[in-house]
């Protein structure tokens, strides 16, 4: 019976993780043809939610270890699964609340290595697949796809130099809205399999599932659906860092960095050399913003990002060692875990609403605020949220104006 | 250190070649296809252009099927 209740707990918190995999992750393929304007919000998000979803319902074949090589697959037991999870969905929360794009990847092996590390000690970490897998591709991803978007950036706005803008744009614009579904179908085949994996494994090990059979049907549907809606939720605050952020993305420029990121994924995922769909993005985002001349890309919001990217499989792990010391005394440790992490979801909840971003207003600013202190609230000139009814006024007055006109 | 070095050039060149084949046929085929307006516009012939434009247009497309063909595991 307990091991019944815990076996739930770990699929509904799987699932949780997927859905923050979602949203942290919907910026990566749709940031640019919103910036762009290519894609309205709510339809960019709709169309990602849905290829995530039929994305994660395509891959069927599921990687039969989560432990990446970073530990002795051996190693993992139930409550390691699911202090994992937790350190993994605080992590990508805290990074969502300040905008900034990291892997969720990295979260959810930060939090399995946090989790072994309390339960088998530092050692049983192997530290040379750490460089090899996340610091490596860390600086790889960003440097391969910046590149592109650069060369890819200069071409376009070498090719289209005397073509006047009313032509190109609604092509350039058709271009980004195709390369960004790509990506979001590719996001959907292997994010999805991320947590049908832990899932699968957590039946296993309850012996609720034969050893080696695939995941059921109903295990591919929900985490293709928790999936497809934390992509729909939009994580509009990372949407903002990456559309609006690191550089003003003009239409050329975005088909530009759309044509990288998807070129990078695909050839990353079809010669099995993994890179972070997260990282790879926001390296051509970059990177177009470099090719493209007299636009000014800010470098401060890149360099967090990095300290982000580099922070957040210690970060991560750090959460999930301290949860896995909970996890591990049985029913009543796992019930005030979950407790813990609900108060936790609800604390960077309420901080996210005080400067709230949402479909209607990411587009309106570059900048991201958690604190009020951070800066004069002043930034939003254009929100809509703070209801100052001056905007409106004048529309009226302009149309009275019209009338009296007519 | 197990690092797969060759995977990882061979993943560079072929993103990068990829996305400069894709955005060529994509800007290309857009001025084309705008030239072939602006000819229309002036009263000449532009047959020749605007089909070529449409040709290279085909030809990013195709490369975003291949891409489809590749995400798609059923397919291989």
């Amino acid at each position: 019976m307990t091991e019944l209740f815990v076996v739930i707990t770990v699929i509904a918190v799987a699932l949780v993780f997927d859905y923050t995999n979602g949203f942290h992750d919907s910026a990566n393929a749709m940031a640019g043809p919103i910036a762009t304007g290519a894609l309205r919000p709510r339809t960019a998000v709709i169309l990602a939610a849905i290829l995530n979803l039929v994305g994660a319902c395509l891959a069927t074949e599921v990687a039969k270890t989560i432990s990446g090589g970073f530990f002795d697959e051996t190693l993992i037991t139930v409550p390691i699964i699911l202090a994992g999870l937790v350190g993994a969905i605080i992590w990508n929360l805290m990074t969502w609340l300040l905008g900034l794009p990291s892997s969720s990847s990295h979260a959810l092996f930060g939090g399995l290595i946090g989790a072994v590390i309390v339960g088998a000690g530092l050692t049983s970490v192997h530290g040379w697949v750490i460089v090899s897998k996340v610091l490596l591709p860390a600086i790889v991803a960003p440097l391969v796809a910046g590149i592109a978007a650069v060369m890819a950036t200069r071409l376009v706005y070498r090719i289209s130099r005397r073509t006047p803008s009313a032509h190109t744009n609604s092509g350039y614009k058709y271009g980004q809205a195709f390369t960004a579904s790509l990506v979001a179908l590719a996001h959907g085949t292997s994010d999805g399999q991320k947590t049908m994996g832990v899932i699968t494994l957590v039946l296993i090990a309850a012996n609720l599932q034969e050893a080696g059979t695939g995941p059921q049907w109903w295990v591919i549907i929900a985490a293709g659906i928790a999936i497809g809606l934390g992509t729909y939720s939009g994580g509009w605050r990372i949407m903002r860092t990456m559309g609006k952020g690191i550089v003003e993305i003009e239409t050329p420029q975005g088909a530009a960095s759309g044509a990288a990121t998807t070129a990078t994924i695909l050839a990353s995922a079809h010669f099995g050399f993994g890179l972070s769909t997260t990282h790879v993005s926001t390296g051509s985002i970059l990177g177009s913003g470099v090719g493209r001349e007299g636009a000014e890309v800010r470098w401060s919001v890149a360099r967090r990002m990095l300290f982000a990217w580099l922070l957040t499989l210690p970060g991560a792990a750090l959460v999930a060692g301290l949860a896995a010391l909970l996890s591990d005394q049985g029913v009543l440790g796992v019930i005030a875990l979950l407790m813990l992490l609900g108060v936790a979801c609800l604390v960077i909840y309420l901080l996210s609403r005080r400067h709230r971003v949402s479909h209607a207003n990411v587009t309106d600013s570059h900048e991201v605020l958690v604190l009020a202190a951070a800066a004069p609230p002043t930034t939003y000139p254009n929100d809509p949220r703070l209801d100052s009814p001056k905007p409106k006024k004048a529309k009226k007055a302009k149309k009275a104006k019209a009338k009296s006109a007519a | 250190m197990n690092i797969d070095w060759a995977a990882l050039g061979i993943v560079a060149v072929v993103s990068i070649v990829s996305s400069v084949i894709f955005t060529i046929l994509l800007a290309s085929g857009i001025r084309l296809v705008s030239a072939a307006k602006i000819k229309s516009n002036q009263g000449s012939s532009s047959a020749t252009t605007v089909s070529l434009g449409y040709v290279l247009l085909g030809l990013a497309g195709l490369l975003v099927l291949f891409g489809i063909y590749l995400i798609i595991p059923q397919f291989h």
